[in-house]
């Protein structure tokens, strides 16, 4: 039996990990399922779900799940990984696996900062937000990775929707599952709360994910 | 008993051609053979070497620092392989044959398969392979690959002079 | 009498990991190594049952091979150079989750992009790479018919005893051809084992919360390790026309640099030099019992190595006597017999 998560109160994690369990559970596919962690916020999932799951390094759990993959093609492969993970340290192997158009589904959950250190800038920092390494506001715009994605790949499924959107969330994880089942590439990334880092209360966590919609256009790609 | 072997020429010049044929010829002779290309930044526009050696003992390490027998094709070969000549190297060299690859017109694509034939005859001459052996191997490599007929004759040339 | 080819170590390489059972390689061209991506793809192109990716770089190869293994494939790579320093990301995962990671490295001039063909300066990267104690199994073969057999090896000591494990080799071996003739006796291959299957679930880390956690997992792994040593280290003594009781000098090399080594001891006795070679095979674990019981009536050490003391280094820290070591260190550059003959020669 898996033990308490460790998740920060009020986090987006949870809600995007707990509607994916739902569906693998739904299909029953649980057990031919294999999540892969980022490190990052990601890697506390490791024993949160009853899947098999595993740790990986900053950046590599995209080139991971497709090594996996490609060993076992029965399997269902997911690459769990935040903004950091995915669209900087990260972003090379991620657009090259979707290039290659591996069979593999990545889960982003984007907080817009790096928040398992403590909220620094991330690829996906709006201008002007104030993070731990941009005391003065971000100076950039942020970087859309799923049209960089959609650039290199017109078979995969592409995404985004958001941890107060459960509904569609739900709808948009079926369709990469089944995109990864089809033999194509897919990727959802999920806006998501982090009070934490965000340092917001109550509707004001809201109100700032409701923020990063403004500069995240929600729908497939 | 060893012999060594230095293969000088430009990048594209086909040395390790001669190189792999040559070799082949002391292998099914039976003798322990090694060879080794020098590869690299260098033979980008620049030298391409080839470092063989035959013995009738095993052979541990593929370089060496003096050569018994140099081919050069290029001038720039014979600059960069001074270091491996002593006074005992017998030398084979381009220059040395201007006339005859114009005599007989020798395209630039078949001038390694000229001097394999010169190559051949001189590691003949030294007992060290046969005549036979050099062409079913060059035959091997080479028949299926365009230009076999002109190669054939060309390697004839060199061969017999 | 085994058939005798006249193959190039790329090949011999090849085939060694076909015949270990492995299925999958990823892999990034490198100089001198990109001759094992391309034989292996060849290979591919006859049997179905192997596999292979080229890689956006050497670090996705090495986490692609962590996640086949994790699916319970027979995966591998190979690298050199500068692509060893990248490998180490992959590596240390490797080395924190005790992957059975199995890594072909052909050591070029270094540091940087260096030189392309040789060299034997990876030897502190391929044992101490990474953010650890260098748990690794590092194997350096001296010729081609070692190179075969010692890839056999990589593959079955580290699906048996689950540490990464590296064949050390470089661009002279990998781009020489030889003849060359397989193993008399068979080698049996290390059962495959799949860390992630569907039967059972696992929750696998490699970061911890507590600090005491991650030690006590590490000292289990030392002392795995130790244990291990004891089966596996391996190493070759030569004495030519000497009598071991009769050894003064001691030659230590290893790799191809080990071969050229025997070659001057043999010329060394000839005139009449009491001189014999140590060539460890396991540069990790490091045969440091057997260099000892030999050192104990040794008057002089010479070691001779391809790098400013890698080796050096490596002996020094295994060595208990206080014999006097002089040596050859030439980096990224070969070793010849003569120079190995005049150095014991002119010593005093």
């Amino acid at each position: 039996m898996s033990k308490d998560a460790k998740f920060c109160m009020g986090c987006g994690h949870p809600i995007v990990l707990q509607t994916l369990y739902k569906i693998l559970k739904n299909n029953n596919e649980e057990q031919k399922s294999v999540l892969g962690l980022d490190i990052g916020c990601s890697l506390l999932a490791w024993d949160f779900l009853q899947v098999n799951t595993f740790q990986t390094h900053h950046g590599r759990v995209t080139p991971t799940m497709v090594g996996f993959k490609r060993a076992k093609p029965d399997s269902l492969s997911f690459a769990y990984t935040g903004d950091g993970g995915a669209y900087s340290i990260g972003l090379q192997s991620l657009l090259w696996a979707a290039k290659r158009n591996d069979p593999v589904t990545v889960i982003v959950v984007n907080n817009s900062v790096y928040a398992m250190t403590g909220g620094q800038t991330a690829p996906t920092t709006m201008k002007d937000q104030i993070t731990l390494t941009a005391p003065v506001g971000n100076s950039e715009e942020p970087i859309d990775g799923l049209a960089l994605v959609r650039a290199v790949n017109k078979k995969a499924f592409v995404a985004r929707s958001s941890v107060n959107n459960p509904k569609q969330l739900q709808e948009y994880l079926q369709k990469a599952i089944e995109s990864q089942k089809q033999g194509n590439f897919s990727i959802v990334e999920v806006l998501s709360y982090c009070p934490t880092s965000w340092k917001t209360f109550g509707v004001e966590t809201n109100n700032f994910l409701e923020e990063l919609k403004k500069v995240f256009v929600i729908g497939e790609y | 008993m060893k012999f060594k072997i230095l293969l000088a020429g430009d990048g594209g010049q086909g040395v390790q051609t001669i190189a792999k044929i040559v070799s082949e010829c002391f292998f099914v002779k039976n003798f322990e053979v090694s060879s080794i290309p020098n590869y690299g930044l260098e033979q980008r526009g620049g030298v391409s070497l080839s470092f063989i050696q035959v013995s009738d003992k095993k052979i541990f390490y593929p370089k060496f620092a003096k050569a018994d027998f140099l081919l050069l094709m290029s001038d720039q070969a014979r600059e960069r392989t001074l270091e491996h000549v002593s006074d005992d190297t017998e030398i084979i060299d381009f220059k040395n044959y201007q006339e005859i690859i114009l005599q007989n017109k020798i395209s630039r694509s078949s001038l390694n398969i000229f001097f394999l034939g010169v190559v051949a005859k001189f590691l003949v001459e030294k007992s060290l392979i046969v005549k036979d052996d050099v062409f079913v191997i060059f035959e091997k490599k080479l028949a299926s690959k365009k230009n076999w007929e002109e190669n054939k004759q060309v390697f004839e040339v060199g061969f017999l002079i | 009498m085994l058939e005798k080819r006249f193959l190039n170590g790329h090949e011999v390489l090849v085939e060694a990991c076909i015949d270990a059972g492995a299925m999958q390689m990823f892999g990034y061209p490198i100089t001198p190594t990109t001759e094992i991506l391309s034989g292996w793809i060849n290979k591919s192109l006859q049997n179905k049952n192997l596999h292979c990716l080229q890689t956006e770089d050497e670090v996705a190869a090495g986490f692609a091979v962590c996640g086949a293994i994790m699916a319970g494939q027979k995966a591998f790579t190979a690298t050199a150079g500068p692509g060893t320093v990248l490998m180490q990301d992959a590596l240390s995962m490797a080395d924190g989750m005790r992957l059975p990671f199995v890594a072909l490295i052909g050591q070029r001039g270094g540091p940087s992009s260096g030189t392309v063909i040789y060299s034997q300066q990876e030897v502190n990267l391929a044992i101490h790479g990474g953010n650890g104690e260098g748990l690794r199994i590092v194997l350096s073969p001296s010729n081609l018919e070692e190179m075969y057999t010692l890839t056999r090896k990589v593959f079955n000591y580290a699906y048996k005893y689950r540490f990464p494990s590296i064949l050390l080799t470089d661009g002279y071996l990998l781009k020489t051809r030889q003849s060359f003739s397989l193993p008399e006796t068979k080698i049996e291959n290390q059962k495959l084992l799949a860390l992630v299957d569907e039967a059972s679930q696992k929750n696998i880390r490699n970061i911890y919360t507590l600090e005491k956690e991650l030690m006590s997992e590490l000292e289990k792994n030392k002392q795995d390790f130790e244990e291990m040593s004891k089966e596996i280290v391996e190493f070759e003594i030569y004495l030519g026309d000497n009598s071991l009781d009769e050894i003064e000098d001691l030659i230590i090399a290893h790799g191809i640099v080990g071969a050229v080594a025997k070659e001057a001891v043999d010329e060394l006795n000839k005139q009449n030099k009491k001189v014999a070679l140590f060539r460890p095979i396991t540069l990790s674990p490091f045969p440091k019992d057997e260099l000892n019981k030999l050192a104990k009536k040794i008057k002089n050490i010479f070691v001779c190595e391809s790098s400013l003391g890698q080796l050096h280094d490596l002996v020094k820290q295994n060595l208990e006597v206080t014999t006097k070591i002089s040596g050859i260190f030439k980096p990224a550059v070969g070793v010849e017999v003569e120079e190995i003959v005049d150095l014991v020669l002119s010593n005093k």
